[in-house]
């Protein structure tokens, strides 16, 4: 794969927290249409990780580009316009608003969101119930975000980061605080989506990873230890020991 | 400006940033423990002075004043605190909100009983006079008042570091939540700082009195310069009621000596500086701003 | 209700509020009730400007006052100084002044949220309030600004009464439609999302600290509309009317009415200016039952007097 393809592109990028080094030189290179897996034990960096990638965190060093282009100035609103998309792994939803509304925000940043004069588009709300059912929340769009079962608002989290027509989503542990049953359900929802939006995955549930992952990296404290093809990593044998063996011996 | 009026307005400053930190001394420590700025705490101050004059009227002791005042407003805060705020435990903005409503209602009735006429206090016998120093008189009780706030820092941060009382109260500015799991009575200690911090409104009211008098209007300078000193030393802490008292105190001092009406410009500079290089104030650790 | 049924209803009781004057000359207390309501009418757009803040962006600014001031002292001072009372004029200064200060103090605070956002507008205000105050050659200082003219609009002249009352009341109805558009609108709905969720908002690609700002400057810029419209009113700026005690007085009338709706807030400013102007005549401690009411609302109806209202409706109808 030649580096000009990476839609996302992290390169030497360290964040430390006083003295931890929580990310520890990370270079990963996300291609458009893959859909990258990261894995690691807890406390390995993966949520930092997804923090540098969109800002909220800023590297102490190294480099982030989307498409090519240097972005590891720009703020947070900035990297999100150029095209990312963030499942949070707590929801960072609008409690008080309908389900509807939650997702019509995240519409609206489009089309721009400093019109004070102007009316609601009339098909903002036709988008949004569209994309609700997309997602299985057909019938429940006028109900508060906050009345939603947990369930429910990892669907409605889900909608409202493809509302923004990402070009990257990034899925900060999807199925978090999800049964069997619900975990299932999301995780067939992320296989079906559009084959050509690019996903970085940061998710503990490994049948969760390899049902959706094409491509898998491994972080172990502050490192990737691993990267490559799906099947490749199942049957590296470090990772076993640092990652999968750790999980299974403590599950 | 000559080296004498220098020193003399020096002394001034650190007076008045004496009385700041006397004053901020309360606003932080509620702040610290329960996360509510108490918008009272002007109020509270006007009351202490308004009862030491009672008390100086009544008995001629400006000692006496400086007890009662204290006592008398550390009681009122102790019928506050389970009486309101404790019913909005955890909604800190509503809390705060609700400090407005008694700061209104306190001010209204010091105009009613003690009347809206400026006022003075005297220094107390022994402290009236001046002294010569460094070719000048100054007043001798300003002096005092600077001894005071120093030796009330001292007392407080001793309590601080070295009592279990002190113990208690930094664990509850760390994690208030925390000491109630560990089993210690919130609702005994949220009051108990709630009066402790309108005592010290109290007393820095008494302290004042004799240098600024009394009249209306008095409680918000009081609630604006104890906000001013808390965001520039920084909340919650000791040290920040300190460092923020010993900045504002002579800054502002001398921003009136040089600016003249436009001496609180200074003070907005300093916020403006504080809030724009370091959000948590200068020995904070609570960030106000992003 | 129709629609059509709906915007005529609306169009009468706006036609009614704007000729009030006239309408109720036969009532031997019109005069009196007519500069209440003008009072009052100024202060809903104050309160208005204020929830936009409060109510919408999440933005609890105890400093409002200063804009409301700014927009008061530059419609005076530019009365006077310039010698000329043409309405453009006076309240483009107006405008102009609570703008730049609100630029200024907005830039300041509008990274802090909550507890410390309050605590700043308060404190910020004040100061720049308190240098205004004590510039006493350009502002009257605590004598205040007195002999402020009633403005005029061309060749039309609104000293008198009636006519300044009409005046209030047309600005006020254009405000109220200003801000019932403003909240509808794609720039409304991202207010409150940055009040519910700021960080979902950047998320999504909203430039939050411009969404904040803009709506802190948006507010100042009304509430000088406000001050204008008071200094000509009053044909005085008081010293008193542009310090904490108003900035309290119209988050008081915010909260009692009820935050994040339109009529609350023009409920809160009539009740408040009911206890000041009218009970306060006949008892001596109105400051004390605006305190003790508002404890009571922050206690047992933090909705508002709209949000209680709405709330037994809706319990009715079910």
């Amino acid at each position: 794969m030649g580096e000009g393809a990476a839609l996302i592109e992290i390169r030497d990028l360290v964040r430390t927290f006083g003295g931890v080094r929580a990310l520890d030189g990370v270079s990963i290179a996300v291609a458009a249409g893959e859909r990258r897996a990261v894995i690691g034990p807890n406390g390995a960096g993966k949520t930092t990780l997804i923090n540098v990638i969109t800002g909220e965190i800023p590297p102490t060093a190294g480099v982030v580009r989307i498409a090519g282009e240097d972005v590891t100035m720009l703020r947070p609103w900035q990297r999100a316009r150029k095209g990312l998309g963030r499942m949070y792994q707590r929801n960072e939803l609008f409690p008080p608003l309908a389900a509807r509304d939650n997702v019509a925000l995240a519409l609206a940043v489009k089309a721009g969101p400093y019109r004070p004069l102007e009316r609601v588009p009339s098909t903002q709300p036709r988008a949004a119930d569209a994309l609700l059912e997309r997602v299985g929340l057909a019938g429940r769009e006028g109900i508060p975000a906050r009345e939603l079962s947990h369930g429910e608002r990892r669907q409605l989290e889900l909608a409202v980061a493809l509302a923004q027509a990402p070009r990257v989503l990034l899925l900060d542990e999807p199925t978090a605080g999800m049964s069997p049953a619900e975990t299932a359900r999301i995780t067939e929802l992320i296989a079906s989506l559009d084959r050509g939006l690019t996903m970085l995955i940061v998710e503990h549930d490994m049948d969760v990873v390899f049902r959706l992952a094409d491509r898998i990296a491994v972080l172990h404290e502050g490192r990737v230890i691993a990267d490559g093809p799906a099947a490749d990593v199942r049957g590296d044998v470090r990772v076993n020991e640092v990652y999968l063996g750790k999980a299974v011996a403590t599950a | 400006m000559s080296p004498e009026l220098v020193f003399q307005q020096a002394l001034n400053g650190l007076s008045f940033g004496a009385l700041l930190f006397i004053l901020a001394a309360g606003l932080s420590l509620v702040f610290g423990m329960m996360d509510v700025v108490n918008l009272a705490h002007g109020a509270f101050y006007m009351l202490g002075a308004y009862v030491a004059l009672s008390v100086v009227q009544r008995t001629g002791s400006f000692w006496l004043a400086m007890v009662v005042a204290p006592l008398a407003l550390a009681a009122l805060g102790l019928v506050l605190e389970p009486l309101l705020l404790r019913r909005l435990r955890g909604r800190h903005l509503d809390q705060v909100l609700l400090t407005i409503g008694v700061s209104l209602v306190v001010v209204d009735q010091i105009g009613v009983v003690w009347g809206r006429e400026v006022r003075s206090l005297a220094a107390p016998a022994g402290l009236d006079g001046s002294v010569a120093l460094y070719g000048g008189d100054y007043p001798l009780y300003r002096l005092f008042v600077i001894g005071f706030g120093v030796a009330l820092a001292a007392l407080l941060s001793y309590v601080y570091s070295r009592t279990k009382v002190g113990m208690r109260i930094r664990a509850g500015v760390e994690d208030a939540e925390m000491l109630g799991a560990l089993g210690v009575d919130t609702d005994r200690l949220f009051a108990l700082t709630f009066a402790a911090g309108a005592a010290l409104a109290g007393l820095a009211g008494v302290v004042a009195a004799p240098v600024f008098g009394l009249q209306p209007g008095m409680d918000l300078d009081a609630l604006l310069y104890s906000l001013v000193v808390v965001v520039v030393g920084g909340l919650g802490t000791l040290g920040g009621a300190v460092a923020g008292s010993v900045l504002v105190g002579p800054a502002d001092t001398f921003g009136k000596v040089v600016f003249q009406e436009f001496a609180l410009a200074v003070i907005f500079a300093i916020v403006a500086l504080v809030l724009l290089l370091k959000p948590t104030g200068l020995l904070g650790r609570i960030r106000i701003a992003r | 209700m129709t629609r059509a049924l709906r915007f005529g209803l609306v169009a009468i009781a706006v036609a009614a509020l704007i000729t009030f004057p006239y309408w109720s000359a036969g009532w031997e207390s019109s005069r009196f009730a007519t500069t209440v309501l003008r009072d009052v009418l100024v202060f809903a757009i104050f309160a208005l400007s204020l929830d936009l803040l409060i109510g919408r962006a999440g933005m609890p600014s105890l400093g409002h006052a200063a804009f409301f001031g700014a927009g008061a002292y530059a419609a005076g001072i530019a009365s006077q100084r310039l010698g000329t009372d043409q309405l453009p004029i006076t309240m483009g200064a107006a405008i102009l002044v609570a703008t730049a200060l609100a630029l200024i103090i907005g830039a300041l605070v509008v990274r802090s949220e909550g507890i410390f956002f309050l605590m700043l507008t308060l404190a910020l205000a004040q100061i720049v309030f308190a240098i205004a105050f004590q510039w006493t050659s350009v502002t009257g200082g605590s004598n205040g600004l007195s002999g402020v003219g009633r403005p005029v609009i061309g060749g039309l002249d609104l000293t008198a009464a009636d006519r300044m009352y009409v005046l209030v009341a047309v600005v006020f109805i254009a405000v109220a439609l200003l801000l019932s558009r403003i909240v509808g609108s794609p720039y409304g709905r991202a207010l409150v999302g940055v009040r519910e969720n700021e960080r979902r908002m950047r998320a999504l690609g909203y430039d939050t600290t411009r969404l904040r700002l803009s709506a802190f400057v948006l507010a100042g810029a009304i509430a000088g509309v406000a001050g204008a419209l008071s200094a000509y009113s009053l044909r005085f700026v008081s010293a008193q009317d542009v310090g904490i005690a108003t900035s309290v007085r119209g988050f008081v009338m915010v909260l009692i009415g009820g935050a994040g709706s339109l009529f609350g807030p023009v409920l809160g400013a009539a009740v408040v200016m009911y206890i000041e102007r009218v009970l306060s005549s006949a008892i001596p401690v109105a400051e004390t039952v605006l305190g003790l009411v508002f404890v009571a609302f922050v206690l047992l109806a933090r909705q508002g007097i709209v949000g209680v209202g709405l709330a037994a409706w809706a319990r009715v109808r079910r």
